[in-house]
């Protein structure tokens, strides 16, 4: 049996070591390499799983990989996902897809035009609370869908995060995608139009951490998403991802990582959760392998991705303008 | 003192029940249009059932009423009694516009009479807790706050919950009570952004709606007629140095399931937790002790109308797909 060969660039993210793990389970996948400018960054990866580094990510793509994974700082992917294609490698590549429209658009172009497909790292789409949620939807169960409220609410992750250069935005792009993401997937619809606010308020940092995200659809739903970096450290975990789904007969709440156990330890010195779910980055990573393996589409595509960043994009206009933007 | 009760639906009845426990107050009379429903609530109390609120005035003398009718009648009704130098305790949204509200306040304030609406939520326990806990600086600086109340379409008499314009709908009837306390928490609203859903849309209504607080902090509030759940509170207040929050669901004390359950669900629900004394209890009291010692209430008439004055602003943000700005008073 041929193996899907694989490669990492960057570990800048640290869902590159989450992905990682979930394709060493996999017996028909090799990683062919991981690329970082850090070595230290990796070394705990490469070597006890005795994977090649690479200090430059060009001689990663000149190997005989058939896909490679880009987990670097938001503004680098757009760079790095051009040059994947050029050298035929198809690509899953971290949300936020970009920081800007045009350079997504431009990721998706230059994989199209180089024959690779573009996957855009948005786990939650294999939630298996989503997937059944997805399912009741289709099926009717709730009628038509009229309004959602979702909060991806998560912690201050530092670093590169905060640094608007590297990041292109803070809570704000970081947290509105996924969520925005199964909105879009649940309705079928696409975001037209965008009020929110970009503020920080949480941190001590330059970058906002804490917003508010109304979206109306072309269908008419609306929808308000909280992305805020509002987890104070005496939180019992490090987020979350919740989605209400309001129809006509009926309505539907997904909170994510509600299975989990309560942990009180002296240890820590405050309760804690602890989850044990299903594996979405698993199952992501299980789907993207399955499709470059047997040829068939991406199940979370480029375009995916872009629809939901530019919401977030959107996001900061209006937050600048202090009115609804258009889409 | 002597107090009665305008109204015997749900409210009226929950007010007349603790009415007839509290100590050093006597009911005096409760008054419907519909005489069986005047009479199953006087029996509560042991007090005499009227159907016409002149003669309970006339017979009865009350030093106050406590106003339990549909919101369109409150304005004419609570004129009607300060007017007789009765002091009002009226339930909430004091009323559908900021004008009928004003009118009353300033009618009350004429006779001299006292002016209470029934923002019960600032007494039930759980959120008292919670405002308490921030008071105290235990989450440090309130920043971001998330309120929820998802029950089933209520049923009032000749179904006054379902005409928008007697109601005020779901954002004026149900959503102020998470307007009023989200105020009193995070303090001035200075701008309101809000969806609902269209009237075409039958047997339900859901609103979002975020209020941005002067001094750097927000909060998104839905209400929801129509859910098919239990009656359904939620909060979460998030500070820079802490989180509060709070399910309804997740705090059962008392759970009792038998073979017998019917089912049925309560004309308007009303939300209910194993205490001595529910929160209306505690706000009739504590409205009684003010006019009895002249003090200012937990809740005034200017936060009542405060809460309107934004439930309002609400709906013209939802009609205009605008945020709308509202002025914030100096401090």
């Amino acid at each position: 049996m041929n193996k899907v060969k694989i490669g990492f660039i960057s570990f800048a993210h640290m869902h590159a070591a989450s992905y990682l793990h979930a394709m060493l389970q996999r017996d028909d996948v090799e990683i062919v390499g991981i690329a970082d400018e850090d070595a230290e960054r990796v070394r705990p990866f490469t070597e006890p799983n005795g994977i090649t580094y690479y200090a430059d990510y060009d001689q990663l793509l000149a190997q005989p990989l058939d896909a490679v994974v880009i987990c670097s700082e938001n503004a680098r992917h757009a760079e790095m996902t051009r040059k994947a294609a050029e050298a035929g490698k198809h690509v899953l590549c971290e949300k936020p897809l970009g920081i800007s429209e045009e350079e997504m658009l431009g990721m998706i172009e230059v994989c199209e035009a180089n024959g690779v497909q573009l996957m855009t790292a948005f786990p939650c789409r294999f939630l298996t609370s989503v997937i059944e949620a997805k399912q009741a939807i289709d099926e009717g169960r709730i009628g038509e869908i009229l309004a959602m409220k979702g909060t991806n609410r998560g912690t201050m992750p530092g670093g590169w995060f905060i640094d608007p250069a590297k990041s292109g935005g803070g809570a704000v792009l970081d947290h509105t995608v996924h969520v925005m993401d199964l909105m879009h997937w649940f309705t079928g619809s696409e975001a037209e139009e965008v009020y929110a606010f970009a503020e920080t308020w949480f941190h001590d940092t330059d970058i906002d951490d804490a917003g508010l995200v109304h979206v109306k659809f072309r269908n008419g739903v609306f929808a308000v998403l909280d992305p805020s970096w509002s987890r104070t450290r005496s939180f019992p975990t490090w987020g979350d991802v919740t989605l209400e789904v309001i129809g006509t007969k009926g309505t539907i709440a997904i909170d994510a990582f509600a299975q989990k156990i309560d942990v009180y330890s002296n240890k820590s010195g405050k309760g804690q959760w602890s989850y044990w779910g299903d594996s979405m980055d698993q199952e992501m990573v299980d789907s993207f392998v399955e499709s470059i393996k047997n040829g068939k589409p991406v199940a979370v595509t480029g375009r995916d991705g872009y629809l939901s960043a530019r919401v977030a994009l959107a996001a900061y206009e209006s937050a600048r303008a202090g009115a609804p933007v258009k889409l | 003192m002597r107090v009665a009760i305008v109204g015997c639906g749900t409210m009226g009845t929950v007010h007349t029940r603790n009415l007839a426990r509290m100590p050093d107050v006597q009911a005096a009379g409760v008054c419907d249009q519909d005489a069986e429903r005047a009479a199953a609530a006087a029996a509560i109390a042991g007090t005499a059932a009227y159907t016409e609120l002149d003669e309970l005035l006339d017979k009865e003398r009350p030093e106050a009423v406590i106003v339990c009718l549909p919101t369109y009648l409150h304005k004419e009704t609570v004129i009607r009694i300060a007017e007789r130098g009765i002091h009002v305790i009226c339930e909430k949204p004091a009323a559908s516009t900021l004008e009928d509200a004003r009118d009353m306040e300033a009618a009350c304030r004429k006779h001299g009479v006292r002016l209470f609406i029934g923002h019960v939520v600032r007494f039930f326990p759980n959120y008292r807790n919670a405002a308490e806990h921030v008071k105290a600086g235990a989450i440090g600086k309130v920043r971001m706050g998330h309120f929820k109340r998802h029950g089933s379409f209520p049923r009032g008499w000749d179904l006054w919950y379902h005409d928008r314009e007697r109601s005020g709908g779901v954002i004026m009837d149900l959503m102020i009570h998470d307007i009023d306390f989200a105020r009193s928490v995070f303090g001035e609203v200075e701008s309101v952004y809000a969806r609902i859903t269209p009237p075409s849309v039958s047997k339900l209504e859901y609103a979002q709606v975020t209020l941005k607080f002067a001094g750097g902090a927000a909060a998104n509030l839905t209400a929801f007629w129509g859910y098919n759940g239990p009656f359904t509170t939620q909060f979460e207040i998030a500070g820079d140095d802490g989180i509060i929050r709070f399910d309804s669901n997740q705090v059962q004390s008392f759970d009792l399931k038998t073979s017998a359950e019917t089912g049925e669900q309560a004309a308007v629900q009303v939300p209910q937790s194993p205490m001595l004394r529910d929160p209306y209890y505690d706000e009739v009291q504590h409205f009684i002790q003010c006019i009895r010692t002249g003090t200012e209430p937990l809740v005034t008439i200017d936060d009542a109308c405060k809460a309107v004055e934004i439930a309002l602003a609400a709906e013209r943000s939802a009609k205009l797909g605008q945020p709308v700005a509202l002025e914030v008073a100096p401090r």
